[in-house]
């Protein structure tokens, strides 16, 4: 078992969601104002994190 | 994109400002979103139900905490979760209404209310709207006379919409209820537009059940809903079971009847208990999307020839716009006829306009960021400006 692994899987998935509202709350231009630019740039670095996690685990 | 082999991704909601009439307030929030993923499969609510067995005793999640938080927020005394408006509706009518009873809808009903009186057998009668499209107490309470003198009887139940569907207009409950009550009539409110996008306090309306709408308006998936009632009605409505098998004794326990034991078991209770910290937030803010309603308004009415069919000014996001006189009139002309003005909508970004509707149709604003509202009104204009339709 890899609770690290699923940990991972799940922890980007709610980064992606995170996301995911960003581009919701942009549409239809998706030009982000300084604070989602803040915002979107946290959540895809924390979620290279959790992909290097998944890459470790799971290879 | 394609989501499988055969269905299309929705990113709809990524893509474009949706303002379409029915959508607007049952967009998920971030939180829900996120717990839809963790608890898509089937069952998943229930891997810690213990004893006695039922939706709303569940601790973990937050079901247990969830209901009474909720009945606590509408200031009512009992929660229960349903699937859907209609199928609360459904579970106080065939606790109180018995076949050929008299019963009170209005001309601003929803058929799913007409519907669940149909199927107890109801003898339903309507309650005119009047010359501004409000149900009154003054009509509603001549309807009672006329109905109870017709009948011999005094009707079972009156429903009411907080907010109707056709106009998104807010009606005079209070007043509503008292009438309905001096016949001792129970008085159901239909809170599919109201409950979870704007305050709603069961007492204060004087009411006897509230439904609401998950979907609709709680931000949760569908079907959802809940129905709320008073400790008088609870036991009545949310009765446990009796029965026995005649050849196995088995009892059931304190299953619900009107409920069939437990009712949202995955994904739908989930996303509504994962958005009510959200939307408890969100309907203290409804004076800031009553505004943004009023502005996308104001814009269409600077259209020359058209008209607001709903309160002006707007007191709630979803309304009801006449285009006869301006895009209907561009429509006559225009290549693609009718469904000129949802194409044009959609290349400047915006959805949920019905294809072909040029006439008589409704959008909601609720949800939309101020960038958002700005984008709705300078694309309806800039759309009338480019078809000789003259806008002040």
């Amino acid at each position: 078992m890899s609770r690290r692994a699923v940990d991972a899987l799940f922890q980007a998935l709610y980064l992606l969601t995170d996301i995911r509202f960003i581009l919701r709350e942009t549409a239809p231009v998706h030009e982000l104002d300084d604070e989602q630019k803040v915002r979107a740039g946290k959540a895809i670095e924390k979620l290279k994190k959790q992909v290097t996690i998944l890459e470790e685990e799971l290879s | 994109m394609k989501c499988t082999a055969d269905i299309d991704t929705r990113d709809v909601e990524e893509l474009y400002i949706n303002i379409d009439p029915i959508q607007a307030g049952g967009r998920l929030t971030v939180d829900a979103q996120k717990a839809a993923i963790a608890y898509s499969d089937g069952y998943s609510v229930c891997d810690n139900c213990r004893k006695p067995f039922r939706l709303d005793y569940i601790d973990k999640p937050p079901i247990a905490d969830f209901h009474r938080d909720c009945a606590e927020w509408l200031n009512m005394d009992v929660v229960r979760l349903v699937p859907g408006a209609r199928r609360g509706f459904q579970a106080v009518v065939s606790s109180i209404v018995e076949k050929g009873d008299p019963a009170l809808v209005t001309a601003l009903s929803h058929y799913t209310e007409f519907a669940s009186l149909e199927q107890a057998g109801a003898d339903i009668h309507e309650i005119p709207k009047d010359e501004h499209n409000h149900i009154t107490a003054e009509n509603a309470a001549a309807r009672i006379e006329d109905v109870t003198r017709e009948t011999g009887k005094t009707p079972s139940i009156l429903f009411v919409e907080h907010v109707d569907y056709q106009y998104g207009n807010i009606h005079e409950v209070a007043g509503i209820a008292k009438v309905a009550h001096q016949y001792d009539i129970p008085v159901l409110l239909n809170g599919a537009y109201s409950v979870g996008i704007m305050p709603v306090d069961g007492k204060a309306l004087g009411v006897d059940f509230v439904i609401g709408s998950g979907h609709k308006s709680m931000a949760a998936p569908a079907p959802s809903g809940l129905v709320a009632t008073t400790d008088e009605y609870a036991d009545i409505v949310f009765r446990t079971t009796q029965v026995k098998g005649d050849i196995t004794g088995r009892t059931f326990g304190i299953k619900e009847v009107e409920m069939m034991g437990c009712t949202l078991m995955g994904v739908t209770a989930v996303g509504l208990v994962a958005s009510f910290p959200a939307v408890k937030e969100r309907v203290l803010h409804w004076d800031h999307e009553v505004k943004n309603s009023n502005t996308v308004a104001d814009a269409l009415c600077a259209v020359e020839g058209t008209l607001v069919e709903s309160d002006m000014p707007r007191e709630h996001t979803l309304t009801r716009i006449n285009t006869v006189d301006s895009f209907n009139k561009v429509a006559e002309i225009h290549k693609k006829r009718g469904y000129f003005l949802s194409h044009s909508l959609k290349k400047n970004g915006i959805i949920g306009v019905i294809p072909g509707s040029t006439r008589v149709w409704k959008y909601n604003t609720y949800g939309l960021t101020d960038a958002q509202i700005g984008i709705v009104c300078e694309a309806f204009q800039d759309i009338a400006r480019e078809n000789k339709l003259n806008v002040s």
